[in-house]
């Protein structure tokens, strides 16, 4: 999953950033109101989190003018100024949860986690796939009732094609959610991930649509869900 | 101390005062200048039969001076008629005096043995008792006409009439005069009415921002009256700036604040040495210290500013939109029950401060529902000119026992820890609402939890 971080405290820009890439998220960062709408304007975020007090452009005026331009991505707002009346103004301007400073950093964890479940139609931390069960709270992967150890990267693609079961996902899709703007994106490392995967994961739940990408889909629903091709 | 007198009252009296004695005054001159008239008009008449006398005389007819009342006038003739004359000669040594028939008998008396004082052409005149015992006005000369002799010359009139006239016309004078008066004084009434009108409206329109009502004065005002209702409005426009002034101020300062706490709490959470528990600590204590003194520093701010007036309705129904979205999780009912629109005599940051607060509170305790509803409170007190209106925050909750209510109430007072939250929430509420001449209760709510309910002017 990608995600954007708009924060003009340098230092507390860079703990959040940390904090995200530790749980398994890629994630790109803006100091300012300006390039952080351009990124969240140009780049298929699944979530961002921006602070409201921000130079150049209010994070409010950013939300704003994303939800002008139909962009859905969800929302996490920071604001020092926790008054219920900046918190009804966040949540009508656009915003899908709020965390108001100071915070500890699992706060913010957990609300993008939530997020992102929300977002993806999910009710629980825990998304299951037949014997697949990513627990998103604390970063596991459990196949048949065993943990199976993943790298970032391999977490990262798991992750996002768990949100996004059921549903054909195009390499493009992948390299735009897994890794951030600086990253050096080439199509093939996919293939070669998703062929780590499934040798680690040991159970035949992502299956290769060709020509579109990939579809994650629990065996016994196997034959009912996959598109014809 | 004695209130001073209003200015309509002032300037009533004063006009009335003013008018009355000019009314006084104006009467006073017009009677004696009325009274000089009559009096003039009488001497001239008599003046005209004494130089016909003199002239008769100084013709030296004896017949005539037997009989100068040739005069044509009857009035002469008739017995105490109230007009006479009469010719005394001074230089015969004897009585020889001649009088009208009018006279009969009687005699005029001589006002040169009255004291009566000569005028620079020898004329004497002045006021007797008459032969009917009737007031008399004599006018009176001695002329010499050499061997002719010296006479002494007297000519009266009755002064009955000249007084019935002067008394019919002052009474004429007095009701004009007062009807005059009247007027006098209802106009006045209209003027100061109509005067000060301006300052009746001017009035109106500082009473209507102080309850809210408005946020300007906007009547049209005289030019005189103008520039006051313009540096009003100015006033007014300062002190809404000061409070925007102090709350971004206040803004500001909570985010200079919170982000380097933010990023302290953060840094020493990934600290492992046993200062930094103590450090997180501290900062917690520095955060909830934080805010409690900033919602006070914005309260103070905002203290007796006037002219402000908040539509509650939508705010209601904003604070719930995001109630929903906070508790989404939990899947909260929020059901809103209110039949009319009330208007907030107070700011719309405190009002969403204070039903925040509560929904906050109740969404966390709730088990499937909140209900936010609001009424009117009725005016028992009818010398109590400020209304009320009650928002009660309902949920079906554990619910508060009778005993715990006040510990709630108290700042920092977490009667459950397993709940987020500073402890303020309640503690702020209540704060507000006083400041506001409000209170805050809380009850039992028919649905099994805890009833909140705030009561706060409205206009």
């Amino acid at each position: 999953m990608r995600l954007l971080v708009i924060e003009d405290d340098r230092d507390l820009n860079r703990q959040i950033v940390n904090a995200l890439e530790q749980a398994g998220y890629a994630v790109d960062r803006a100091y300012d109101g300006s390039e952080g709408y351009f990124l969240g304007e140009t780049e298929p975020y699944d979530a961002i989190i921006l602070d409201i007090g921000l130079p150049q452009k209010d994070g409010l005026s950013v939300l704003e003018d994303w939800r002008k331009a139909g962009i859905k991505i969800p929302v996490l707002l920071l604001t020092a100024r926790d008054r219920w009346s900046d918190k009804v103004q966040g949540f009508d301007a656009g915003a899908d949860d709020y965390v108001a400073k100071p915070f500890h950093m699992e706060e913010v964890l957990a609300r993008v986690r939530a997020l992102l479940r929300r977002s993806t139609g999910h009710a629980t931390s825990d998304l299951i796939c037949g014997p697949v069960t990513l627990d998103t709270r604390a970063g596991r992967v459990i196949v048949n009732g065993l943990h199976v150890k993943l790298t970032s990267h391999e977490y990262r693609l798991l992750a996002y094609m768990m949100h996004h079961a059921g549903r054909v996902i195009s390499r493009t899709e992948l390299i735009d959610h897994l890794y951030d703007q600086d990253f050096d994106r080439d199509s093939n490392t996919i293939e070669v991930f998703v062929g780590r995967l499934r040798k680690k994961l040991d159970v035949d739940i992502i299956q290769t649509v060709r020509g579109l990408g990939y579809i994650l889909i629990a065996p016994e629903a196997d034959n009912k869900s996959v598109p014809s091709v | 101390m004695i209130a001073a007198r209003s200015i309509a009252s002032r300037l009533f009296f004063s006009a009335i005062v003013w008018s009355l004695c000019l009314l006084v005054c104006t009467g006073v001159v017009i009677a004696t200048l009325y009274r000089s008239s009559l009096d003039r008009s009488l001497d001239q008449r008599l003046n005209v039969y004494l130089r016909a006398i003199v002239a008769d005389i100084a013709a030296g007819s004896d017949e005539a001076r037997g009989e100068p009342g040739q005069l044509g006038e009857p009035q002469f003739q008739l017995p105490l008629s109230g007009l006479y004359w009469q010719i005394t000669r001074l230089d015969s040594g004897q009585a020889d005096i001649k009088s009208s028939r009018s006279l009969s008998a009687s005699k005029l008396p001589r006002l040169a043995d009255l004291g009566f004082e000569a005028d620079a052409l020898g004329v004497r005149s002045g006021n007797v008792v008459g032969p009917a015992g009737e007031k008399i006005h004599i006018l009176e000369r001695q002329i010499d006409v050499g061997d002719d002799g010296v006479f002494l010359i007297q000519i009266a009139a009755a002064t009955e009439d000249s007084e019935y006239q002067f008394t019919t016309f002052v009474i004429y004078l007095a009701i004009t005069l007062a009807v005059l008066g009247l007027c006098l004084v209802i106009l006045s009434a209209l003027q100061v009415r109509y005067g000060l009108r301006p300052l009746h409206v001017l009035q109106d329109e500082v009473r209507a921002i102080r309850r809210g009502e408005s946020d300007h004065i906007s009547g049209v005002f005289p030019e005189d009256m103008r520039p006051l209702a313009s540096e009003l409005n100015l006033m007014i426009g300062f002190n809404r700036e000061i409070l925007e002034r102090a709350r971004t101020q206040v803004g500001n300062l909570a985010h200079a604040l919170k982000t380097p706490l933010s990023v302290i709490v953060n840094e020493m959470t990934q600290d492992q040495s046993s200062s930094s528990d103590k450090v997180v600590e501290q900062v917690q204590i520095m955060r909830r210290q934080l805010s409690y003194y900033l919602d006070r520093a914005r309260t103070a701010a905002r203290y007796n500013v006037i002219g402000v007036s908040t539509e509650i309705n939508p705010l209601i129904e904003g604070l719930v939109r995001t109630f929903e979205k906070i508790f989404r999780d939990k899947s909260l009912q929020f059901d809103i029950i209110m039949n009319e629109n009330f208007l907030f005599r107070g700011e719309r940051q405190d009002f969403e401060e204070m039903i925040g607060n509560l929904l906050d509170n109740a969404g966390k305790w709730a088990a499937t529902a909140v209900v936010i509803s609001v009424e009117a409170v009725p005016q028992s007190d009818l010398h109590n000119l400020n209304h009320y209106f009650i928002v009660h925050v309902e949920d079906d909750g554990p619910g508060l026992p009778p005993d715990l209510r006040n510990t709630a109430l108290l700042r920092g007072g977490r009667l459950d820890e397993t709940k987020p939250g500073s402890g303020l929430g309640l503690s702020i509420v209540q704060d507000l609402a006083r400041l506001y001449g409000g209170s805050l209760e809380l009850g039992q709510s028919a649905r099994g939890g805890l009833r909140a309910s705030v009561r706060l002017p409205r206009i």
